[in-house]
C-alpha cells in the first residue's frame, strides 16, 4: 500500500497543475480544450501563451473537483451520523466554510457572471440555467444552516445533528447532479459560444479574480484545507477507495 | 487582435464589458438589457420602485418588474460595496443620468436617492441603502436572497418604511 502524500505538503497551485495538464494534453493532442486553444493561436509567443493559459472550463472543473471532495466529506459525516457515531462539529463547520467562501462566493459567482449570463444572452439552456441559479440559492441556504448549527466545539449536539445531517444530505443530493450537468452540458455549451481569443481572455480574468480574492495560491490553500479535513477523518488515502481484485484466481 | 498588444487591449475590454453587462443584465438594472426576454426601461425613462406583498415576509420593495430588492449590511447606508463578482450575483439597481426615480404606491419618495457605483454610474438607494436584485430570484416575487450571508455580509429585503426586514421567510 502506498503512503499518501501528506495533506499539508503544499499542493501545487491550480494554475501550475493546469499548465502541466494543458502542456501534456497539447503534446499528446488528446485534451480537447487545450488542443483547441493551441490550435487557435497563431504562432510563436502567442501560441505558447494561449497553450499555457488555463481555459475557463478547466478552472471551473478544477473547482468542481474541490467541491466533490467536500461532498465526500459530507457523505462520510452522514455515514457516521447514520451509524450513531458522534459527528465532529469542527469538521462539518470547516467543510461548510470552504463551500461558503470559495464555492458559493467565488466559483458560483464566476458561473453567474460569465457562464450563465453568456448562455442566457445566447438563448441557450435557459431552463437549465434557471434551475442551476435556484440551486445556487438553495445550496447557500443549506450551507448557512450547517454553519450556524456547527459553530461549537466537540461533537454536534443531539438536538441539531439530524438537522445538520439533513442539510448535508440535501446538499450532496443536489450538487452531484448539479455539477455533473454543468461539466457535461453547460460548460461545453458555454465554450462553444466563445472565440479562442475569448477563451484565453477569460482564463486570464478568472485567474486575476481569484488572486484578488484569495491570493496567488488561493486554490492550493483550499485544496490543502480539504486535505487536512480528509486526513483527520481518515479518508485522505486514495488507495482505500480501490475495490478489491475480483478476478477469479486461476487454480 | 493577434498581437500581444491587441490581446492585452481586448482582455481589458472584455473584463470591463463582461462585468458591466452582467451588472446591468437584470430587469432592475438600468437601461437597455433584458432578463429572460423582458424589456427594461431605456435611458431617460422612469426608474420605478414599487411595494409588493410577499408570502411570509409582508410588504417589501420590488423593482418595476416585480423582482425583490435587497440591501447589503456592509453598505452601512454609506456606499456601494458590492462590486465585481458580487455585483454579478447581486446586480445593483442602476439609474442613468436623466432617468427619473419614481416612488410607486406605498413607497416613500423622500427616501429614494442614488449613490455612486465604484463600477460606474449610480445605484438607487432607499433610506440611504443601495438596492440590489438577486440573480437566483428567477421570477418576480421570489425572495431567495432573504437573510443570506454572502460576499461578506447579510442581505435583507427592504420595507417601505426604509428599514431592512431581518427575519427569514415565514419566520
Amino acid at each position: 500500500m502506498t503512503r499518501p502524500d501528506p495533506p499539508g505538503s503544499a499542493p501545487p497551485s491550480r494554475r501550475a497543475v493546469l499548465l502541466t495538464v494543458g502542456g501534456l494534453a497539447a503534446a499528446g493532442g488528446g485534451f480537447a480544450a487545450g488542443s483547441q486553444v493551441a490550435g487557435a493561436a497563431s504562432s510563436g509567443a502567442d501560441s505558447l501563451d494561449a497553450l499555457r493559459t488555463p481555459t475557463p472550463g478547466e478552472d471551473l472543473m478544477a473547482e468542481h473537483g474541490l467541491l466533490i471532495r467536500i461532498l465526500l466529506i459530507y457523505r462520510h459525516l452522514l455515514a457516521a451520523q447514520a451509524s450513531g457515531q458522534p459527528v465532529a462539529a469542527g469538521h462539518a463547520h470547516d467543510s461548510a466554510l470552504i463551500i461558503h467562501d470559495y464555492i458559493e462566493a467565488f466559483h458560483e459567482e464566476l458561473e453567474e457572471a460569465y457562464v450563465f449570463q453568456r448562455l442566457m444572452q445566447a438563448g441557450r439552456l435557459k431552463p437549465t440555467v434557471s434551475t442551476l441559479l435556484v440551486q445556487h440559492a438553495r445550496g447557500r441556504e443549506l450551507t448557512q444552516l450547517i454553519l450556524a448549527e456547527s459553530g461549537g466545539t466537540g461533537s454536534l449536539p443531539t438536538a441539531v445533528v439530524s438537522r445538520v445531517a439533513s442539510a448535508m444530505a440535501g446538499f450532496v443530493r443536489m450538487y452531484e447532479p448539479h455539477e455533473a450537468r454543468e461539466d457535461t452540458v453547460v460548460y461545453p455549451a458555454f465554450r462553444a459560444l466563445l472565440t479562442p481569443a475569448e477563451i484565453a481572455d477569460l482564463g486570464d480574468r478568472f485567474a486575476q479574480l481569484q488572486t484578488q480574492q484569495f491570493g496567488r495560491d488561493g486554490f492550493a490553500a483550499m485544496v490543502g484545507r480539504v486535505g487536512a479535513i480528509e486526513q483527520a477523518l481518515g479518508i485522505y488515502d486514495l488507495a482505500q477507495f480501490t475495490p478489491p481484485n475480483i478476478t477469479p484466481s486461476v487454480a | 487582435m493577434g498581437t500581444t498588444m491587441g490581446r492585452l487591449v481586448s482582455r481589458g475590454l472584455l473584463a470591463a464589458t463582461a462585468l458591466a453587462a452582467v451588472a446591468c443584465s437584470l430587469a432592475g438594472c438600468g437601461n437597455s438589457s433584458t432578463r429572460a426576454g423582458q424589456p427594461v426601461a431605456a435611458a431617460g425613462s422612469p426608474v420605478t420602485i414599487r411595494a409588493r406583498s410577499l408570502p411570509g415576509l409582508g410588504t417589501v420593495l420590488v423593482n418595476n418588474s416585480g423582482y425583490t430588492l435587497y440591501m447589503f449590511a456592509p453598505d452601512a447606508r454609506r456606499r456601494v460595496t458590492c462590486t465585481d463578482l458580487c455585483a454579478a450575483t447581486w446586480p445593483p439597481v442602476k439609474v442613468s443620468a436623466g432617468d427619473r426615480l419614481v416612488a410607486g404606491p406605498g413607497v416613500r419618495a423622500d427616501l429614494l436617492g442614488s449613490d455612486s457605483d465604484p463600477a460606474g454610474g449610480r445605484v438607487v438607494t432607499y433610506n440611504g441603502w443601495p438596492l440590489y436584485t438577486y440573480r437566483s430570484d428567477i421570477q418576480p416575487g421570489w425572495d431567495n436572497g432573504q437573510g443570506i450571508n454572502l460576499n461578506g455580509g447579510y442581505w435583507y429585503v427592504m420595507q417601505p418604511s426604509g428599514q431592512p426586514l431581518t427575519k427569514r421567510p415565514g419566520g
